[in-house]
């Protein structure tokens, strides 16, 4: 995945994950990577290509973000076999 | 054993409920939405998933408008404290119970005028004795949807709709209601509604929460961390966060939502229609034994799903022990935290007894109380005028 929501609370985030899961659409929680916004703990990861649709659906359901990234986090350079 | 103390707490809860809090503690057990690791993840989706099934019961479209609390008493304090300064008038009724009324003596203290409206005998609360009490300076209207001792339902319908003619907010307490009785939040158009989660919502003590209307602003109660907006000192403004400062009851709040779940396939109205029933039987029964004598509208249809009586000869208090040592019947007694309501009633200060049905109450226990009730009635006429008391 290579979109990622920030959000001002993690009640957002989770509601943001059960509003696109019951719209078929993919994503992921993570811990919120600190370099793109302190404000809260967990992220959601999407595809960003989807981003038109996941958008809108937040917007609907009025799940409130805080910024849209394209991002691809430096774990998914983690091999989990290293050093 | 008979439960007819629902309206206290409800008993039994649906098994999944204990279930859920259960597994929460096994399999969740993180902070919920304090960190990203996946059992902190599991809990959070727990609360949010309960927050959705709960402002589903009373008709809230956007979850984030929901709060939980620790019960209505913290959901009406947050409310009142929340809402009201030094020179707002508020006006409530003359059957709320003192989690209303002790708030509202206290901001009184504070410059804050209370205006309390007279209900009839039976608690019935007229909208027009409602409208006459505003003020320029009425900034809130307060009641319960249902009396915690009568029964007897109040007309949020209208009073929501003077609310808003008159440009003021309006709290619904629904501590007795949610759960058993429904109500559409957005289509009445009320501000705020505080609930508890373990009487109508079947879950566990411990939760609660208030719905706050688009547009409505609080100031928190208390502040603190939110696990959001972590880098700044000053509590964020925006729900449920704002007034959801330290840990949440996350065990509790699992059990709640698999109790709003439960609901949410029996439906409230099935609910509404079982309490009703159990309501007009008793009514029935009641009406055929001499010395009862029953207090609020005595018509199911005006009232939830509970009943207060007493008995000519006895004390509440008395009836009350006799019906758990002799007949294994838990019903609540006295006052039930609600001075003014009684008052209301004439029953001031010996209080009545209520029993409070619930979704697993049946027919046939109504009818075992019938019968206890009758042995009590003709015990109690017998020993009036040979009371220790003398007052009898």
């Amino acid at each position: 995945m290579d979109g990622l929501i920030s959000f001002f609370a993690s009640h957002y985030a989770i509601r943001a994950e059960m509003v696109l899961t019951r719209h078929g659409l993919a994503s992921r929680l993570v811990p919120g990577p600190k370099d793109l916004s302190p404000n809260c703990g967990v992220a959601l990861r999407f595809e960003y290509a989807q981003r038109e649709s996941v958008l809108g659906i937040l917007a609907a359901k009025k799940v409130q973000i805080d910024s849209v990234h394209f991002y691809r986090p430096q774990t998914d350079r983690w091999s989990g076999r290293e050093g | 054993m008979v439960y007819f103390d629902n309206a206290a707490t409800s008993w039994p809860k649906p098994e999944a409920v204990g279930v859920a809090t259960s597994d929460y503690f096994r399999e969740s057990g993180g902070n919920p939405g304090r960190s990203g690791h996946r059992m902190s993840v599991a809990a959070a989706r727990i609360v949010e998933h309960a927050r959705e099934a709960v402002a589903g019961l009373f008709h809230a479209s956007d979850p984030s408008r929901i709060v939980f609390t620790h019960n209505a008493t913290h959901a009406l304090n947050l409310a009142l404290m929340g809402l009201l300064h030094p020179g707002d008038h508020v006006v409530t009724s003359s059957i709320e119970h003192n989690s209303v009324m002790r708030p509202l003596r206290y901001l009184e203290t504070l410059g804050i005028e209370v205006t309390v409206v007279p209900c009839t005998p039976e608690g019935i609360l007229d909208p027009k004795d409602v409208r006459n009490a505003m003020r320029p300076r009425t900034r809130l209207l307060v009641t319960t949807h249902a009396s915690n001792v009568a029964g007897t339902l109040i007309p949020v319908a209208a009073l929501a709709v003077l609310a808003r003619d008159h440009d003021i907010r309006y709290l619904v307490d629904a501590s007795q209601t949610v759960g058993a009785i429904p109500i559409d939040v957005e289509e009445l158009g009320i501000d705020l509604l505080a609930f508890t989660g373990h009487k109508g919502l079947l879950g566990p003590t411990g939760t609660g929460g208030l719905y706050i209307r688009e547009g409505v602003t609080l100031t928190p109660l208390i502040r603190g961390g939110t696990g959001s907006d972590s880098a700044n000192e000053i509590q964020p403004e925006f729900l449920p966060d704002a007034c959801e400062s330290g840990t949440l009851n996350a065990a509790g709040i699992a059990g709640l939502g698999a109790a709003a779940h439960f609901l949410s396939q029996i439906g409230v109205d099935a609910v509404r229609a079982h309490e009703r029933k159990l309501v007009e039987q008793f009514q029935s029964g009641a009406s055929e034994i001499s010395g009862i004598r029953l207090y609020g509208p005595t018509d199911a249809a005006l009232q939830c799903g509970l009943v207060s009586f007493n008995v000519a000869g006895a004390i509440s208090s008395e009836i009350g022990l006799i019906l758990d040592e002799s007949f294994g019947i838990m019903a609540r007694t006295g006052l039930h935290c609600a001075p003014a309501a009684h008052r209301t009633l004439g029953t001031f200060p010996t209080g009545t007894v209520r029993f409070s049905f619930g979704w697993f109450n049946t027919s046939a226990e109504v009818e075992t109380s019938l019968e206890a009730l009758r042995q009590i009635s003709v015990w109690a006429s017998n020993s009036i005028g040979r009371s220790a008391r003398g007052n009898l």
